[in-house]
C-alpha cells in the first residue's frame, strides 16, 4: 500500500505541474499578455525610442508611455522567458498570492474568497439532489426490474441524460420561477436560507441528470448483487425485502457510483459555470465569464487553476478511495 | 472489443436494459458479435445482402430511422438554409419585438423583431458544423495518437497515454474557455477547441482497440510476410479500430453540439452578429424579460436542440451496441 500510494502522489505531483503548466503557458501564448495589460501601447516600440531611430513619430515620444510598459513588463515579469514566468507564478500562487486584478486592483485571492463559497455550496447541493434521487430511485428499478416502472424509468433516465443543462436551467426557471413563481427567479443574497432556497432550481438544474446518470449504474449493479447467494439466504431467512435491499445489497453495489464521482464532479463544474450564469449566482462562474470579456487574465488563470487543481485532487482521492474499497486494484 | 471500456463500470448498462431487442433472438446479437470482433470487411459480404440488411433493420428498431430521418432533416437544413425561401435571419424588424408565433414567422420573432424560425434553421449550420468538424478531428488527431502508442508502446506510449491524462485532468468546459478566452473566435477557432475536448477519450478508445487487435494472428502474419509497420497500421489496424471509432462518432457529436451551446451561455462561441448558432440563440432569448414575457424566443431553439441531441444519442446508442463497443466516460 505504501509503495502504491507513494506512486500516487508522484503522478499526481506530475499532473499537477502539467496541468498549471499547461494552463499558464496556453494564457501566455495564445494571447500577447503585455497587450491585455497596458492596451495598445504594448505596440510601442521603445527601443527605438530611447535610441531616438523610431520611424512612427506618431506615437508618444516623452517617453512617459514607455515607463509604464517597463513598470508593466518588470510587475507581471514579461521581460522573462515563459518557463521562468511560470515558476515565478507558480511560487506566487502557492503562498496564496494570485496577483492582482486588472479590472479594480482587488487582489485576486479576495475575488476567490469571495465568489467560491457560493459555488460550492451549488456543488455540494447538486451532489445531494442527485443522491438524494438516484439511490430510491435505483433501488426501486432494480427490486421492480423490468417492469412498468423500470421500463419507463429508463426512457426517463435516457432523456434527462440527453438534455443539456443549459436548456434544462432555462426551462426549469421558466416554469417555476417565472410561470408558476415558486422559486425566486434572481438569486438572493441574505441569510443563509434564503440562499439555499434561491439554489435549489440550479442545484436540481445540475443534479437530474447526474441522478440519471447514477440511477442507471446502481440500477445494473444492484441486479447483479440481488442474484448473489447471500441475497438469496436472507430471503430465505424471511427478512423483509427492503432490509435485504438497504442492508445487505446497496452498499456492495455502490461502487461504481464511487467510481464516476470524480468524473462527474467535473460535469459538475463546468456545469456550473453555465448554471450560475442563467440563474445569476455570484460565484466563480459568472466571475470568469465577467473576466473573460474584460480581458481580466489573472482572475481567469486563478479560476481556471483553482477548478482544475481541484478536479485532479477529487479524482486523486476518488482513486484511493475505490482501491480501499477494492483491495485488488492496487496491483494494477 | 471488453478493453474499449474505460472506466470497467457502465460495462452493460445499455445493453441489459433493451430487453425488448434480445428477444429478436440469440443469433442476431453472435452475428453482429463477430462482425466486430473478427475481420470487418469478410463478415458483412458473407452474409447474404438482402438478409444482413433485414438483420439490421431489425435490430436497430423504428426509434433509429425516426431519430436518423430528424438528423437528415437538420443536416439539409444546415446545407440549404441560405438556398430556401427563407426570411433573413440577420434582417432585424422582420416583425415587431417578440411576437408570437404565426404564419408568418413560424417560431414568432425575437427582442429585435428578427424571425426565430429563420434563425434556428440558420443555427443548424453552425452548431452541426462545430459538432462535425469537432468529432472528425478528434478522431483524426485522437485516432492517430492512439493508434500510433497502442502500436510502437514504450516510451511514446508513455507520453501519450501521461498527455491524454493532462488533458482529461481539466473539467471540459475549462479547458475550453482556456483556449478560446485568449484567441478570435472564429468558427475554426471553436471547433478546433472542442475537437481537443474528443482528442483523449478517442485516443484511448482507439489505443485500448490496437493493444488488442495487436496481438492478433492476422497482424503477425502480416509481419511475417515483411509488411512494415507502415503497411500493419494502415491496411490491418486501422480498418478494424476505426469501426469501434466511428460507432461512437454520433455519441461524440451529441457531446460538441451542447459544448458548443455551454461556451455560448459563457460568451465563448463563435464571434459576431452574423453568426447564429442555437446557443447564441438560447443565451439571447434567456435574459428574465425575454423569458417572461417572450419565452418562445429560447424555447424554439431549446426544442430543436433537445431533439437534436436526442436524436444523435438515440442513433448513436443504437450503433454502439450494434458494433458491441461498450459504453465510453466522455
Amino acid at each position: 500500500m505504501a509503495r502504491f500510494l507513494a506512486r500516487r502522489l508522484v503522478l499526481l505531483a506530475a499532473v499537477l505541474l502539467a496541468v498549471t503548466f499547461c494552463g499558464f503557458a496556453a494564457m501566455n501564448l495564445l494571447g500577447d499578455p503585455l497587450v491585455n495589460v497596458v492596451g495598445v501601447l504594448a505596440e510601442l516600440d521603445c527601443e527605438a525610442i530611447a535610441a531616438g531611430t523610431a520611424q512612427d513619430t506618431a506615437v508618444d515620444a516623452a517617453g512617459s508611455d514607455c515607463d509604464t510598459v517597463a513598470a508593466a513588463k518588470a510587475q507581471y515579469h514579461l521581460d522573462r522567458a515563459v518557463p521562468t514566468r511560470y515558476l515565478l507564478w507558480l511560487g506566487d500562487m502557492l503562498t496564496g498570492d494570485f496577483g492582482t486584478s486588472f479590472q479594480n486592483d482587488q487582489p485576486v485571492s479576495a475575488v476567490l474568497r469571495e465568489k467560491l463559497p457560493e459555488t460550492l455550496m451549488l456543488l455540494v447541493m447538486a451532489q445531494i439532489v442527485s443522491v438524494g434521487i438516484a439511490v430510491p430511485w435505483g433501488v426501486i428499478a432494480a427490486y421492480r426490474a423490468n417492469r412498468a416502472f423500470d421500463r419507463g424509468s429508463t426512457v426517463a433516465s435516457f432523456g434527462l441524460l440527453a438534455v443539456p443543462n443549459f436548456a434544462l436551467g432555462v426551462v426549469l426557471l421558466y416554469l417555476l420561477a417565472l410561470r408558476w413563481q415558486i422559486f425566486p427567479s434572481a438569486y438572493e443574497s441574505g441569510d443563509f436560507a434564503s440562499r439555499v432556497f434561491s439554489l435549489v432550481l440550479p442545484a436540481f438544474t445540475l443534479g437530474l441528470p447526474l441522478a440519471a446518470g447514477y440511477q442507471r449504474l446502481l440500477r445494473t449493479d444492484l441486479i447483479t448483487t440481488l442474484q448473489e447467494d447471500y441475497v438469496h439466504m436472507a430471503r430465505a431467512k424471511g427478512l423483509p425485502p427492503m432490509r435485504i435491499m438497504f442492508r445487505h445489497a446497496l452498499r456492495p453495489s455502490l461502487f461504481s457510483v464511487v467510481t464516476v464521482f470524480g468524473v462527474s464532479t467535473g460535469t459538475l463544474i463546468g456545469g456550473s459555470l453555465v448554471v450560475e450564469q442563467i440563474f445569476g449566482i455570484p460565484g466563480i462562474g459568472r466571475e470568469i465569464v465577467t473576466a473573460v470579456v474584460r480581458d481580466d487574465f489573472p482572475v481567469v488563470l486563478a479560476i481556471v487553476m483553482v477548478v482544475a487543481i481541484t478536479f485532479v485532487v477529487i479524482n486523486f482521492l476518488v482513486d484511493l478511495l475505490y482501491s480501499w474499497l477494492d483491495p485488488r486494484v492496487r496491483t494494477r | 472489443m471488453k478493453h474499449a471500456d474505460s472506466t470497467g463500470t457502465a460495462a452493460d448498462a445499455g445493453s441489459s436494459l433493451t430487453g425488448a431487442d434480445n428477444a429478436d433472438g440469440a443469433h442476431n446479437a453472435d452475428n453482429a458479435g463477430s462482425a466486430s470482433a473478427g475481420s470487418p470487411t469478410g463478415a458483412g459480404s458473407a452474409d447474404s445482402g438482402g438478409n444482413a440488411d433485414g438483420v439490421l433493420r431489425r435490430r436497430l428498431g423504428t426509434g433509429f430511422w425516426l431519430a436518423v430521418g430528424w438528423l437528415m432533416v437538420m443536416a439539409l437544413m444546415a446545407l440549404f438554409a441560405p438556398l430556401l425561401p427563407l426570411a433573413d435571419p440577420t434582417q432585424v424588424a422582420f416583425g415587431g419585438p417578440r411576437e408570437a408565433p404565426s404564419a408568418d414567422a413560424w417560431f414568432g420573432t425575437d427582442a429585435l423583431g428578427r424571425n426565430v424560425f429563420s434563425r434556428t434553421m440558420h443555427g443548424a449550420r453552425i452548431s452541426l458544423a462545430v459538432g462535425g468538424f469537432a468529432i472528425v478531428f478528434g478522431m483524426v488527431i485522437g485516432g492517430g495518437l492512439g493508434i500510433l502508442a497502442g502500436y510502437f508502446r514504450g516510451l511514446l506510449d508513455q507520453a501519450v497515454r501521461f498527455a491524454f491524462f493532462v488533458l482529461l485532468s481539466f473539467p471540459a468546459l475549462v479547458l475550453a474557455i482556456l483556449i478560446t478566452a485568449t484567441l478570435e473566435r472564429s468558427l475554426l477557432v471553436v471547433s478546433l477547441t472542442i475537437g481537443i475536448l474528443a482528442v483523449a477519450p478517442v485516443g484511448l478508445l482507439a489505443r485500448a482497440c490496437t493493444l488488442v487487435f495487436a496481438e492478433r494472428e492476422f497482424v503477425a502474419a502480416a509481419r511475417v510476410m515483411g509488411a512494415r509497420h507502415g503497411r500493419i497500421i494502415l491496411r490491418e489496424l486501422l480498418p478494424n479500430v476505426v469501426i469501434p471509432m466511428g460507432a461512437l462518432t454520433l455519441l461524440g457529436m451529441a457531446l460538441a453540439v451542447v459544448a458548443e451551446g455551454s461556451l455560448a451561455f459563457l460568451g465563448l462561441s463563435v464571434a459576431g452578429e452574423d453568426s447564429i448558432s442555437w446557443g447564441k440563440m438560447i443565451v439571447d432569448g434567456a435574459g428574465l424579460r425575454d423569458l417572461q414575457n417572450a419565452a418562445h424566443v429560447t424555447m424554439f431553439p431549446v426544442s430543436v436542440m433537445f431533439v437534436t441531441v436526442l436524436a444523435l444519442n438515440f442513433a448513436g446508442d443504437r450503433i454502439r451496441q450494434r458494433f458491441d463497443v461498450k459504453e465510453l466516460a466522455f
